[in-house]
């Protein structure tokens, strides 16, 4: 009989980057890089244990926007010709590091791994969340929703009709994907505001996740802390991070990833090789850029070591282990003074298996074949499983929180980017006037389409990702091109709208550019 | 913890905008588009696959010109939550009202201080005058923002106006409201059940990952933690997470280029392994170069297998 639960959430999101207009485009490869080191990699994974009859469970993420770019045919082509470009690198690799054996083996390796990505691509159909669709529906997956274009909610506090919308599209588009309505959803930046749980309620879900001081700093004070759900008021479930299990994942210095064994992210032949061999592998205008193909292990401060695939592997395994010891310790301590099973919430970036902790996946495989073979302390679960066997739960009112840096919204709003607010409300405020005026009168053709496109320009203005990029400062300019550009098509569109001058060429433009909810209705904002 | 009445202003300024001179209206400029008005957007987008390749544009190029306005022409404040202490307001107020203001008042309007006050609304419906407490900014600009400490747990409302001489402050307009988060436990314990403190502290400090020992200091611990930013998600989420920078540094490393021709159709060999012919019978190889020496073999055999050539290079490196 187990003691307690553990519950490992995957939140799988990148902000929507699709540029028909130009035939490369380098933040287009943040996609791509994901394909290849995440999501294929997981895939392979999950589908190995269903194979081995392993009943797992897993809770994940998959953005609207990362839905919408897997399913979209330029992209997907796109992707093709990215891992075919890969796939012929690997191949000069491993010719071209005939004389250095611990490198060929590598190069070796890369080549399988992105003929794998390439077959597992074309298997789906190019579409990867078909893959994810089939694990749900096994049982094994439980795939929930987010923010429509993972939109910060606490600071669309003052328009509240953003916040309604970008729930609600993500719901719908949820429901037409997968052709069931979503159990749960990921606040972006696991942003929570109080209010809030009101709209998710009325969208139909039954639980979202908050940061520990949501739930630690509620009113009143939470019983259980982060180890059993709470519910708001109104009736929607919370459930809260546990930091410990956190910690042990995403530290680069104290957490798993940072281990010697394990791969370095930061030397990528892009820039270590020749530029003239490299050329044809990076950006066309000659950047070097990371292509995957890393050949060190972190090694420690200098001198990088060459990586060797199987003393990662037993490191991983090892701290699979070491993870769920303690794990297994947490719940036996919490199950006996709880009067009910303990829920370990431990969520983490999607992407943060593969692509920066490239053994994640790996580490993964071998924590869910030993929780399932090696033990009976801990047990993998649902969320939406546990409320069922757990529904009565304390009520209260979880306190404003994200799982940002310093906890609240400081990452979203700093000098670097607090300027956008101002106009992200007011086009909120405009999108708002714009239904009230015209949805009475059900309008279609040429006006529908204009006041759907402005919606959508909106709701990718609003995406947390250019915030949290002005923020950091890497891409900078890049974020702030696609806050300005966003704002103003929606600027230009309103104001069409308003003198009764809609200009097709640009609303044909705009929305071949910005694709994104091909059924959006412009009413839900409001 | 209460906030006294008019008390001195802590507030960081962080930026302010003046562009108050000029009033710029929002630009309306559609791009051209060089497709028929006729066509409809699939078409259009089949046109411009078509030509993707042909029109790409440096993208710095493409994207200039286009700036966001400066104001929206009506009076607004907004407040939003940054943390519990903090709280950021930006606002813009018109140039007509405040010319309005100082023909109305005349001289009352001498030195006049343009502030933001902000009240403490907790627990109360506010109706302009039932704060439990205010204080005053004095702000330069008629747009801006401004980033102002306040305290845990309390609701906020700023009024932007005019604060005269004779102390009458007029307002101009009123921001919405916002609640900072309690940076701690409540005091509020549900009235179901009873939890001594110590066991809340242990299930706190578990909660936040300190192990479950009620260590003195704990909620200290946990303050740092939070507020120090060694809480946040790494991977992309975490400023502090990027490569150290590097030192004075050099790398150095040698390939080799081994390229020759022959026969087109001849079947020739590297080090024993087939390699393939370019059509015109040329071949080139890259290998990365350690130390040491290498032997390279080159075999090539005639298609009809009539006669084989060999020409084996040696190539040493050495790294003083």
């Amino acid at each position: 009989m187990n003691k307690g639960y553990l519950c490992i959430i995957l939140h799988g999101h990148l902000p929507y980057v699709r540029h028909p207009e130009c035939e490369e485009f380098l933040e287009e490869d943040w996609l791509y890089e994901a394909i290849t080191e995440t999501y294929v990699p997981l895939i392979l994974v999950f589908e190995k244990l269903l194979q081995d009859k392993v009943d797992f469970r897993l809770t994940m993420t998959l953005s609207p926007t990362l839905i919408s770019m897997l399913s979209d045919e330029l992209l997907q082509n796109r992707y093709l010709r990215h891992i075919h470009r890969l796939i012929e690198l690997a191949h000069k690799e491993v010719e071209r590091t005939r004389w250095e054996l611990e490198f060929q083996n590598l190069a070796q390796m890369y080549l399988s791994r992105f003929y794998a990505a390439r077959e597992t691509f074309e298997r789906y159909n190019r579409n990867l969340v078909n893959a994810f669709k089939a694990l749900q529906d096994a049982g094994n997956i439980e795939i929930i929703t987010c923010a429509a274009t993972h939109g910060y909610l606490p600071l669309m506090e003052s328009t509240k009709p953003s916040v309604k919308a970008q729930v609600k599209v993500a719901v719908s588009h949820y429901q037409k994907v997968f052709g069931r309505k979503p159990q749960g959803i990921w606040l972006p930046e696991c942003g929570y505001n109080p209010g809030d749980d009101e709209i998710l309620k009325e969208a139909g879900l039954r639980y979202f996740f908050t940061d520990a001081h949501g739930v630690l700093h509620a009113t009143p004070r939470p019983k259980y802390g982060v180890f059993a759900p709470v519910y708001c008021k109104s009736g929607i479930a919370c459930f809260a991070r546990d930091l410990e299990s956190s910690r042990q994942v995403w530290s680069s210095i104290e957490g798993y990833p940072g281990d010697y064994y394990y791969r370095e992210f930061y030397r990528d032949i892009g820039f270590d090789l020749d530029y003239d061999y490299i050329r044809p592998y990076i950006h066309p205008d000659g950047i070097r850029i990371n292509t995957g193909i890393k050949y060190y292990r972190i090694t420690g401060e200098d001198d990088k070591k060459p990586y060797l695939p199987g003393l990662a592997q037993e490191k991983a395994a090892e701290q699979a282990g070491n993870f769920m010891f303690n794990r297994q310790r947490q719940v036996e301590f919490l199950s006996d003074f709880m009067q009910k099973k303990p829920i370990i919430v431990s969520p983490y970036d999607a992407e943060l298996f593969g692509h920066w902790w490239y053994e994640g996946p790996m580490w993964l495989d071998f924590l869910i074949r030993k929780i399932y073979f090696d033990q009976d302390t801990l047990q993998m679960i649902h969320p939406s499983e546990y409320l069922l066997e757990h529904p009565r739960n304390q009520v209260v009112t979880p306190s404003m929180s994200s799982w940002g840096w310093k906890g609240y919204s400081e990452m979203w709003l700093q000098g670097s980017n607090d300027w956008i607010y101002r106009h992200l409300h007011q086009a909120s405020l405009r999108m708002t006037e714009l239904v009230k005026k015209f949805s009475p009168h059900h309008p279609d053709g040429l006006l529908k389409r204009a006041l759907n496109q402005a919606l959508r320009e909106l709701m990718l203005a609003q995406s947390s990702d250019w915030g949290f990029i002005m923020g950091t400062g890497t891409h900078y300019n890049y974020a702030v091109q696609r806050t300005k550009d966003h704002i103003l098509r929606f600027t230009n569109l309103y104001e069409q709208i308003k003198s009764n001058s809609i200009d097709e060429n640009f609303l044909a433009d705009i929305e071949y550019k910005d694709n994104i909810f091909a059924e959006i209705d412009y009413r839900v904002h409001q | 913890m209460a906030v006294k009445s008019g008390r001195k202003v802590r507030a960081k300024k962080v930026k302010s905008v003046s562009r108050s001179k000029r009033s710029v209206k929002p630009k309306v400029s559609p791009r051209p588009i060089s497709t028929p008005g006729a066509f409809g957007s699939q078409e259009m987008a089949v046109e411009r696959t078509k030509f993707a390749a042909t029109q790409e544009m440096p993208r710095v190029a493409a994207r200039v010109q286009r700036e966001l306005p400066a104001e929206y022409g009506s009076d607004r404040i907004v407040l939003a939550t940054r943390d519990p202490w903090w709280i950021h307001a930006y606002w813009e107020v018109a140039e007509a009202g405040i010319d309005n203001l100082k023909n109305k008042l005349g001289q009352e309007f001498v030195d006049a201080k343009m502030i933001l006050r902000v009240y403490d609304v907790s627990y109360l419906i506010f109706n302009g005058s039932n704060a439990n407490s205010f204080f005053d900014i004095e702000i330069e600009h008629r747009i801006g923002n401004w980033y102002i400490q306040v305290s845990p747990g309390r609701s906020w409302c700023v009024d932007i106006g005019f604060r005269l001489k004779n102390g009458k402050f007029i307002m101009l307009c009123r921001s919405n409201t916002v609640l900072t988060p309690l940076a701690g436990p409540s005091w509020i314990t549900d009235e179901e059940w009873m939890i001594p403190d110590d066991m809340f502290a242990r299930l706190y400090g578990l909660g936040f990952g300190f192990g479950s020992s009620p260590a003195k200091g704990w909620q200290e611990r946990l303050k740092k933690a939070l507020f120090s930013g060694a809480l946040s998600s790494p991977g992309l989420a975490s400023p502090v997470k990027l490569p150290k920078e590097k030192k004075f540094w050099l790398v150095v490393n040698t390939e080799l280029i081994v390229y020759g021709a022959t026969e087109p159709g001849a079947k020739v060999s590297v080090q024993g392994k087939a390699i393939k012919l370019r059509p015109d019978g040329t071949f080139s190889l890259r290998f990365a170069l350690p130390d040491g020496k290498q032997v390279i073999p080159i075999e090539a055999l005639p298609s009809d297998k009539s006669e084989k050539k060999t020409i084996t290079p040696i190539v040493i490196r050495e790294t003083k």
